[in-house]
């Protein structure tokens, strides 16, 4: 089987936005393919760890260097494409001058079990020459997946639900049990793709693995309708959801990217191994404090991370909690079937077993979300309004006789975030966008007023309508007042509304201060810039919270 | 260096003018005299005093917007002289009729491409290459990210595309005049035969192309309400225009494409909405360019329409050919 079918493939996907056609479309290929292409197929579609081997600056350094090309030329290009592996792709068509394609016949699996990966053996030169060589032998109609392998930015619209989907339909077995199966690091060989299609449900097999995470909705109007008494009410932390995996005495730390996070967090595995029962809880992590017995700041949290092997006075200067809210199998017997009020009861119950039983102290590294007793809706508003309080982002409102399922089911789980913070800003700088916003100026700086000045406050591209980024984007073209690169500075006059999550103090920034994902909410038409806010007004906004 | 207002031709109110001839080229408000390039709208205004430009291109117009219009016609190569100034059409490849004006007034040649492409396409004359001191290039195009491949290529595409659904209405969107008779004439030699439709707006252009010698294949013009299976596995020509909106509310399992140059970018690909693009241009490509600046042997190189700075940095860099701007 080679990579044409790959290719092929690709561009199926890449030119239909019907999800059963893409449901069709893989099944066949998975039919027609051999085990171990397909389980690169899928290590590629599903892009969980889409290695980088060369970056696309590298690699556009390199055809300029080869063909003699400006660099410039090529950085023009990149503006209107966004993707330097596509970039490189249209430039090299025709380039070739080679007629023989000694590579139309590679396989998936040749290229990148072998091809790709042993450009990293050689030292630059070998590698450049290599890279050309590969360029000249390959059919173009390759060239772009190539590319986007070799700088890691291989995607396609396809979300894991649709191979679950169509694998599921391929072998005739339930989309939950390939979706466990596609959980956590697949790792492309003839077994991995076996094992995903094997008809014989092994539980062993399973065994570390999460189940899919249950997601909540945001709230709609239509939950008010319903008595008070069949939701159980949450607070809705800003952590890392993780599933809390004991099974046959080993823990597993699963993040909902999938990916296990055992190594950041060594203290809660090794506290949490001191418990006798197995089990699965769902739950958040947070950096934690104990004082005031509340969650520290994200940005706390993020210090952890991405820090593996952390050392004792990261874990001190950091310290971490559990905050478990639900328990999905306990010592082997899968519950998710049984009711959310059922499960709680379950939970509370080993809760305090464990905090009795266990030889060492566990509860300063894990406990049980505690829940909040509206008495109608509108005090349910009230606790929401209050969450700011304890660093918590609003509610999360379950149905007390639900079920764990898997996904963002409807009417299970709800979110009820705080209500954003909301400044209007003027827009001074634009930046082209990239990918499927290549060749468009989406990318935003505002300002907000410091005495006669605009101070650059926030970037956001999200909020716009495809109309209006158009209409923006011809208005920027027309009001430049300078270039640099692939930014424009803007006559001042565009005023929007910015909504935020969170306002905080920071030296990093010349405005002083940093809010988190921003986002525009409205197109201030009807507002000139002096009606934009000043910093002060960032400053109150920031005192009234705190 | 002269000035802008020293060129024979130069940009006034953001069309191309020729003050000694007191002459347009495609301009967009109504003028005294207005030469048309070719029969697309957006070359074309209403309310000028008189028209001139070549046969086709004034029977596709008439056509198009009414007998209510008043154009002079010559024939490709036939000069004509305005205050003294030699004036001719050669043909572009752009569309049927489009062409190439060239301007010769003391013993200094002008030539404005017009919107062209050297790409074969057996609907309209082949570009003619015209020795010019000046040369005024459209650029469209003028990336080196863009480069067509052989139009029978793209035609296999589509006839590939259809083909593989069977049990889909095939919706190709293509601008009526011009693109839509090309693409008719370049799925003929495919292996698609089933049925073709197209709209009246491409319907009409068919019939003036056939009138005027050329063979395009026979279409069934799209009726409202035709039935659902009858359309299964054919093959329906759109304008663009009809892309959004409730029309397609009319056809049933339908899959949707578009035939423009922009289709090369994926990014461009994705955010058009269509399903797929298939990337074929009446304009030329960057190497298109680039031939007819050097065949022309023009010392001096205006751009107009599109991003021009890239090409014009790279011709003054690269082919140390003199690019100017002309002033606003």
């Amino acid at each position: 089987m080679s990579l044409k079918k790959f290719s092929e493939l690709f561009v199926d996907l890449d030119s239909s936005n019907s999800t059963n056609n893409k449901i069709e479309v893989l099944k066949n290929y998975f039919f027609s393919n051999d085990p171990i292409d397909n389980s690169w197929a899928i290590y590629l579609l599903t892009g969980k760890s889409n290695k980088r081997f060369i970056s696309g600056r590298y690699l556009k350094n390199l055809f300029s260097q080869i063909y003699e090309y400006p660099l410039w030329l090529i950085d023009t290009c990149y503006l209107k494409v966004g993707d330097s592996a596509e970039v490189i792709t249209l430039l090299l068509k025709n380039k070739s001058t080679s007629r023989k394609k000694e590579l139309s016949n590679i396989s998936l699996n040749e290229l990148l079990s072998k091809t790709i990966p042993d450009l990293s053996k050689l030292n630059e030169e070998e590698k450049n020459l290599q890279i050309k060589n590969i360029w000249e032998r390959l059919p173009e109609d390759y060239h772009l997946i190539f590319n986007k392998i070799l700088t890691g930015t291989f995607r396609v619209g396809v979300s894991i639900g649709l191979i679950t989907k169509s694998i599921s339909k391929l072998i005739n077995i339930d989309e939950e049990i390939i979706s466990h199966r596609l959980m956590g690091n697949f790792k492309p060989s003839i077994y991995s793709y076996e094992f995903l299609i094997n008809k014989n449900i092994n539980l062993e097999e399973l065994n570390s693995k999460p189940f899919p995470f249950l997601l909540a909705n945001t709230i709609e109007d239509k939950i008010f309708k319903n008595s008070i008494n069949d939701f159980q009410f949450e607070w809705k932390y800003d952590g890392i959801r993780l599933q809390l995996i004991k099974r046959s005495g080993n823990i597993s730390l699963w993040t909902r990217g999938q990916e296990l996070v055992n190594e950041s967090f060594p203290e809660l595995v090794e506290k949490m191994s001191h418990i006798k029962d197995d089990f699965v809880l769902d739950g958040e992590l947070l950096v934690w404090n104990f004082k005031e017995q509340i969650a520290f700041d994200f940005s706390l949290l993020q210090k952890r991370i991405n820090r593996k092997s952390p050392t004792r006075s990261i874990q001190i200067k950091y310290p971490i909690i559990f905050i478990a809210y639900d328990l999905l199998e306990i010592n082997g017997r899968d519950i998710r079937e049984i009711k959310l009020e059922n499960r709680r009861i379950e939970l509370e119950k080993y809760f305090s077993k464990w905090q009795n039983k266990t030889e060492n102290n566990i509860s300063d590294i894990f406990k049980i979300c505690d829940l909040i007793f509206p008495n109608d809706w509108p005090d349910a508003l009230t606790y929401k309004e209050k969450s700011r309080e304890n660093n918590t982002e609003g509610l999360i409102i379950k149905k007390k006789t639900s079920i764990y399922s898997s996904g963002r089911k409807k009417g299970i789980w709800w979110k009820y975030k705080v209500d954003p913070m909301q400044l209007d800003a003027v827009l001074i700088y634009a930046k082209g966008g990239s990918g499927r916003r290549a060749g468009l100026y989406t990318d935003y700086s505002f300002a907000l007023w410091k005495d006669e000045e605009l101070i650059k406050f926030a970037s956001a591209y999200s909020g716009l309508t495809n109309i209006e980024i158009k209409e923006l984007d011809k208005w920027i073209r027309k009001n430049t007042i300078e270039k640099f690169g692939p930014v424009r500075s803007l006559k001042p006059e565009m005023v929007f509304e910015i909504s935020f999550e969170k306002i905080q103090i920071s030296k990093r920034h010349k405005s002083g201060i940093a809010v988190r994902f921003p986002r525009i909410t409205k197109w201030r038409k009807d507002k000139k810039i002096n009606d934009a806010d000043s910093l002060g007004n960032a400053y109150e906004l920031m005192k009234k919270i705190s | 260096m002269r000035t802008n207002q020293e060129y024979l031709i130069r940009y006034k109110d953001g069309n191309l003018y020729c003050e000694l001839a007191d002459i347009w080229i495609d301009p967009s408000k109504p003028v005294k005299k207005a030469l048309i390039t070719h029969a697309h709208f957006d070359h074309f205004t209403f309310g000028c005093e008189e028209y001139i430009s070549t046969k086709e291109t004034a029977i596709l117009l008439k056509e198009r917007v009414g007998d209510i219009i008043k154009i002079k016609t010559f024939e490709y190569g036939e000069e004509f002289k305005i205050n003294g100034i030699n004036i001719s059409f050669h043909p572009s490849g752009h569309i049927l009729g489009s062409s190439q004006i060239r301007f010769n007034f003391a013993e200094e040649k002008w030539l404005i491409s017009g919107d062209f492409k050297l790409q074969k396409d057996e609907t309209c004359k082949q570009y003619e290459i015209v020795k010019t001191d000046y040369l005024i290039s459209e650029c469209t195009f003028g990336l080196p990210i863009f480069k067509w491949d052989e139009s029978n290529k793209i035609a296999n595409d589509i006839s590939k595309w259809i083909t593989n659904s069977p049990e889909k209405t095939s919706l190709l969107f293509c601008y009526s005049l011009g693109k839509a008779q090309r693409l008719l004439n370049e799925i003929n030699n495919t292996n698609f035969k089933g049925k073709i439709y197209s709209h009246g707006s491409i319907h009409k252009m068919n019939n003036s192309y056939r009138e005027l010698g050329i063979d395009i294949k026979d279409t069934i013009k799209i009726e409202n309400k035709k039935k659902i299976d009858e359309l299964k596995g054919s093959l329906i020509l759109l304008p663009p225009s009809l892309s959004k909106g409730t029309y397609l509310k009319n056809f049933k399992n339908i899959q949707t494409a578009f035939a423009s140059g922009w289709m090369s970018i994926r990014a461009l690909r994705k955010r058009s909405g269509y399903d797929k693009g298939f990337a074929i241009s009446d304009h030329a490509d960057w190497d298109g360019i680039l031939e007819v600046v050097k065949k022309s042997e023009a010392k001096n190189v205006f751009f107009h329409h599109g991003d021009s700075e890239a090409i014009s940095k790279y011709l003054v860099e690269k082919e140390s050919i003199n690019v100017l701007f002309f002033g606003k």
